[in-house]
């Protein structure tokens, strides 16, 4: 094998101005006509990522697996699922990615693995065998019991019997998935050479799935432990010491006040997700008010300069509704789940557009709010082209049916039997393949897909939304969704109208009297700032961007 | 001297002339943009004995947040020489000057480049090859000429047998001209300067090609003052020598596809919505101009007429069955061509240079090629018409194509390009319109005098008749 190119400038920061794509690699393109997506595949849609812009792929788990938990049971670390290729197929994807510009990172489960792992094997075949440590286990069922049941569709308990192994194993998620015991030495190292074997082929870094429950600790519900932080920090000192511009992104569905540990002082994870903010954006939107979204925003803390916030509206899981209070629960639930089927766990199983009732100007302006929030923003595949999703599919798999690329057979997915397929293509008339796929949406100058194209050149072209400060505007119209992004002297200022009517809305903008603001999508100038509140008007659901700029 | 005595020294150079030196240089690619800072990212001193030649990496940080990076080739002499060309800055008791003003400089990078050497710099190595079978490049030069109508790069003709091309503005990976250079010279395709030699940088900051040495091509004729000069005086002369261009292109095209082995070179199917993503492109592009077409009497013929070009580009991006996309020219002009002993030679292989390399590096239909030096027909036409004052005969560009495209089809690996001559035309006016585009708003920006040669190709396309 060749050693991994070299095609990017030295770059510490690319993550904080990256527009990242999550593929399900299974259900993009079919490479191999065997029905399920493929590395193959993967490789023949670069082009096509290329031109939409994105900076960063990130692969769900590819590696072997009896696919119980959609991979994230992984029952080999150090090789790629037979469905989906070979670790070198996987290498020249990385270098093919590389060379178009984008890069490349994979969920990786550091938590758990599958039972059918043959570490797992081992541990339970004898109290003696060495690996029996590297599990969790206990002749009872009822220690700690603070820590909650995440899969309560599911699991009764946290604790499941193994009648080969004659103890109880501790999982937070499924019973299939046991948890590893972080407090053996081995199991840390062994996760460092799992590290080490993917950076060493050139992926550029990792979203680390789960990481809260890595330890487990008597009196404590068991997530965001000391212990925890201490491992993450010992896995960022060897990417730091060893591999230059990786990134490690936090899975931890949390508070942000207990997410930005994950952070630590700029030396455990380079990314987290903010979850908090996703359901409030939905929120915000039937309620045609900013409130929510304001508060978690001024709720969330400072984070330090290097780190950065994954910013997210939909992508492989349910929406969680987790970090919510339990009333605004009940409203998301009303709202967005009026069939029982779509919810799942503690969330709601849908796609995008669904859950927007295929509004277009919902879906732009969802988009508009969330590339203006600081982080970067995280794109769920077929979103882009507001693929929809089907109910009656078991767990989460009805929002990870095939990509729809044409309207050919099988949408263009695969040339496979339809019989064949992992999963079928959507074929309802309004979001089946026929309907919505990406060669009709290319054609259409004015289409979502070339919309939303048009839309991150835009944001790439300032490098002020990733890297910029956000100061939160708070006019006395509570359906106007307003703040000011600032980077050097590139001033931003993002106007949201939330409200199904036309809305007029006076901003407080003193502070940048005698700038004219310029609408960044047609360039218009409009009337210079004075000292008194600047008036604009909305169109229902629409939104401006200006660049403020000193008159010439 | 040693490494860290150059930092130190260079360490030395204020921001401001470094900043003043790069943004005068006719090399210097954003001068619309205001640079904020620059900083040495690396250098390692080529030549050790007095003069000294560094080479230097520079990094130039715009508003608001970006940045470009920049090849500087550093001379250093005694400030008691009195050296007084290209001079950068007085440094202590050293001159420090643009190196390629100097021939003992110049010759060093040759030097350099034979010997294979590399120089270990801060955080990489500044590394010199030859290529395989060069070795009888190693004569001693003398005279050292820079080609004074470079754009982009530094030029250098040695005692007119090699010419050394040095880039400026840097990008990390392979540079095209290099890779394409060396594909080419290696298979033995004989209608290039071969490749000699290069050199790069390998580091931390970055791994960029910094320079290709090829052999000078003697007693040639540029391709583009050869058809203005015979349009002048024998048009149909030039067009009779467009049919063996035409070979040639050909020729080049199954050569570069000729490795289905190396996955830098394979030929592939285009996939499904490389069409798409095309067309949507060059919409895009169309539809961004259009918004701003400014009040010119010269854009008379298509003022307005947006919406019209954007249905004929999708009218026209009905192909069918594309052919196969490929490693390219990339930019693929009349002024990219050599007439020397009686045959083409085929030069630049940069790919257009306003785009990434990775842009540059994409496999495409090759008659993307082929559209681009029909549009420098259609720019000979004009450049004729303006700058000499020569009416070219009706029909010339015609007749021009027709040869042009016959001797090419006729040569070409027809698995590369869409079958019947028809889906061959219709690509290629997708192509044309793209190209044309692209000079539409190259000239609104740079040569409003030369606006109606996009303009009217624009114009023909609108009124040829869909086939």
């Amino acid at each position: 094998m060749s050693e991994p190119g070299h095609w990017f400038e030295r770059d510490p920061l690319w993550f904080k101005r990256a527009i990242f794509y999550e593929i399900h690699i299974r259900g993009f393109y079919d490479g191999n006509d065997d029905g399920s997506g493929d590395f193959r595949g993967l490789m023949e849609k670069l082009d096509y990522l290329q031109w939409l812009g994105i900076d960063c792929i990130w692969l769900l788990p590819m590696y072997a697996s009896p696919l119980r938990d959609g991979g994230y049971d992984i029952a080999d670390f150090f090789s790629i699922h037979p469905d989906y290729g070979t670790v070198e197929d996987f290498r020249a994807y990385v270098e093919a990615a590389h060379q178009r510009g984008m890069r490349v990172i994979a969920d990786l489960v550091m938590n758990h693995t599958s039972s059918d792992h043959p570490w797992f094997r081992e541990a339970r075949s004898s109290r003696d065998s060495p690996k029996r440590d590297w599990y969790v286990w206990s002749d009872t069922d009822d220690t700690w019991p603070e820590a909650r049941v995440i899969f309560v569709d599911t699991e009764p308990s946290n604790w499941t019997w193994d009648p080969a192994a004659g103890q109880y194993f501790w999982h937070r998620f499924f019973s299939h998935q046991p948890d590893l015991n972080y407090d053996n030495p081995e199991v840390q190292e062994a996760m460092l050479n799992v590290l080490r074997f993917w950076l060493d082929l050139g992926i550029d870094g990792f979203r680390l799935d789960a990481v809260p429950y890595l330890y487990e600790r008597d009196g404590t519900n068991g997530e965001n432990l000391p212990e925890t932080h201490e491992y993450l920090r010992r896995v960022r000192a060897e990417v730091d010491a060893n591999y230059a511009d990786r990134v490690l992104l936090a899975e931890a569905n949390q508070w942000p006040e207990d997410v930005v540990e994950y952070f630590g002082a700029g030396d455990e994870c380079h990314m987290a997700f903010h979850f908090p903010v996703m359901p409030r954006m939905f929120m915000a939107m039937r309620r045609e008010d900013a409130l929510p979204m304001l508060e978690i925003l001024e709720r969330t803390p400072a984070i330090p300069e290097a780190a950065q916030w994954g910013l997210f509206l939909r992508n492989h899981d349910e929406l969680t509704l987790e970090m919510v209070t339990d009333e605004e629960r009940d409203y998301m639930y009303a709202e967005y789940a009026k069939d029982p089927r779509m919810k799942i766990n503690v969330g709601i199983r849908r796609r995008l557009a669904p859950l927007l009732d295929n509004a277009r100007d919902d879906a732009e302006l969802m988009h508009a709010i969330l590339f203006s929030l600081p982080g970067s923003p995280v794109l769920y595949y077929g979103d882009e082209i507001g693929m929809g999703d089907n109910v009656y599919l078991g767990d989460r798999d009805g929002v990870r049916t095939p990509m729809q690329w044409t309207g050919d057979r099988n949408g263009g997915f695969s040339r496979a039997d339809f019989a064949r397929l992992y999963l079928p293509p959507l074929m309802d008339p309004v979001y089946g393949f026929q309907a919505i796929n990406v060669e009709a949406q290319l054609r259409t100058p004015y289409s979502f897909l070339r919309w939303l194209h048009r839309f991150i050149a835009l944001r790439k072209g300032h490098p002020v939304f990733g890297l910029g400060t956000y100061e939160p505007l708070r006019p006395g119209n509570t359906r106007i969704f307003a703040h000011v992004r600032r980077y050097d002297e590139d001033v931003i200022l993002c106007v949201h109208n939330l409200a199904r009517s036309a809305q007029a809305v006076e901003l407080d903008l003193s502070a940048f009297e005698g700038l004219v603001p310029e609408e960044m999508l047609g360039r218009s100038r409009f009337p210079r700032i004075g000292k008194l509140p600047y008036l604009l008007t909305l169109a229902p659901r629409g939104f401006f961007w200006f660049q403020l700029r000193a008159d010439e | 001297m040693s490494e860290a005595d150059v930092r130190a020294l260079l360490d030395g150079l204020e921001e401001r002339a470094l900043i003043e030196y790069v943004t005068t240089q006719r090399w210097f690619g954003s001068k619309a943009r205001e640079v904020t800072h620059a900083t040495v990212v690396d250098a390692a001193f080529v030549r050790t004995v007095e003069p000294l030649l560094a080479t230097v990496l520079v990094e130039l940080r715009f508003q608001p947040g970006t940045h470009e990076s920049y090849q500087l080739l550093l001379g250093l002499r005694r400030a008691a020489e009195g050296w007084g060309e290209g001079v950068i800055a007085q440094l202590g008791e050293w001159t420090v000057y643009d190196a390629p003003a100097d021939p003992t400089l110049a010759r060093e990078l040759v030097h350099s480049i034979r010997s294979g050497r590399h120089r270990a710099a801060g955080e990489g190595t500044f590394e010199f090859h030859t290529v395989e079978g060069s070795a009888d490049l190693g004569r001693e030069l003398r005279e050292a000429r820079p080609i004074p109508t470079e754009q982009s790069n530094t030029s250098l003709v040695f005692d007119e047998e090699l010419i050394l091309k040095a880039f400026r503005r840097l990008e990390p990976g392979i540079n095209p001209e290099l890779e394409l250079l060396r594909f080419l010279t290696a298979r033995g395709f004989p209608n290039i300067a071969a490749l000699g030699g290069w050199y790069a940088y390998r580091g931390r900051p970055m791994d960029a090609t910094l320079g290709v040495l090829q052999r000078f091509v003697p007693g040639a004729q540029d391709g583009w003052e050869l058809a203005l000069e015979e349009l002048a005086q024998a048009p149909d002369r030039f067009v009779g020598r467009l049919r063996r261009l035409g070979e040639v292109t050909g020729a080049m095209h199954t050569a570069l596809a000729s490795d289905g082995s190396d996955p830098n070179f394979s030929p592939e199917d285009p996939s499904t919505e490389a069409l798409g993503l095309l067309t949507a492109t060059i919409d895009e592009e169309i539809e961004q101009i259009w918004v701003r077409l400014p009040d010119h009497p010269a854009l008379a013929p298509i003022a307005g007429r947006g919406e019209e070009v954007r249905d004929r580009l999708r009218l026209l991006s009905h192909v069918g069955t594309a052919g196969r996309v490929i490693r390219n020219h990339g930019d693929y002009h009349l002024g990219q061509t050599l007439w020397a002993a009686g045959d083409w030679v085929i030069l630049d292989f940069e790919g257009e240079p306003a785009r990434s390399i990775s842009e540059r590096r994409r496999k495409r239909s090759p008659l993307r090629d082929v559209a681009g030096m029909l549009r420098s027909f259609a720019y000979a036409a004009s450049a004729a018409r303006i700058l000499r004052g020569v009416e070219p005969p009706e029909g010339w560009e015609e007749r021009a194509r027709e040869e042009f495209v016959g001797g090419y089809l006729d040569t070409v690996d027809s698995a590369l390009v869409p079958s019947g001559r028809a889906a061959v035309e219709r690509l290629l006016a997708v192509f044309e319109l793209e190209k044309a585009v692209y000079e539409l708003r190259y000239e609104l920006n740079s040569r409003p005098d030369w606006v109606e040669i996009p303009v009217a190709g624009i114009e023909r396309l609108l009124g040829r008749p869909l086939e």
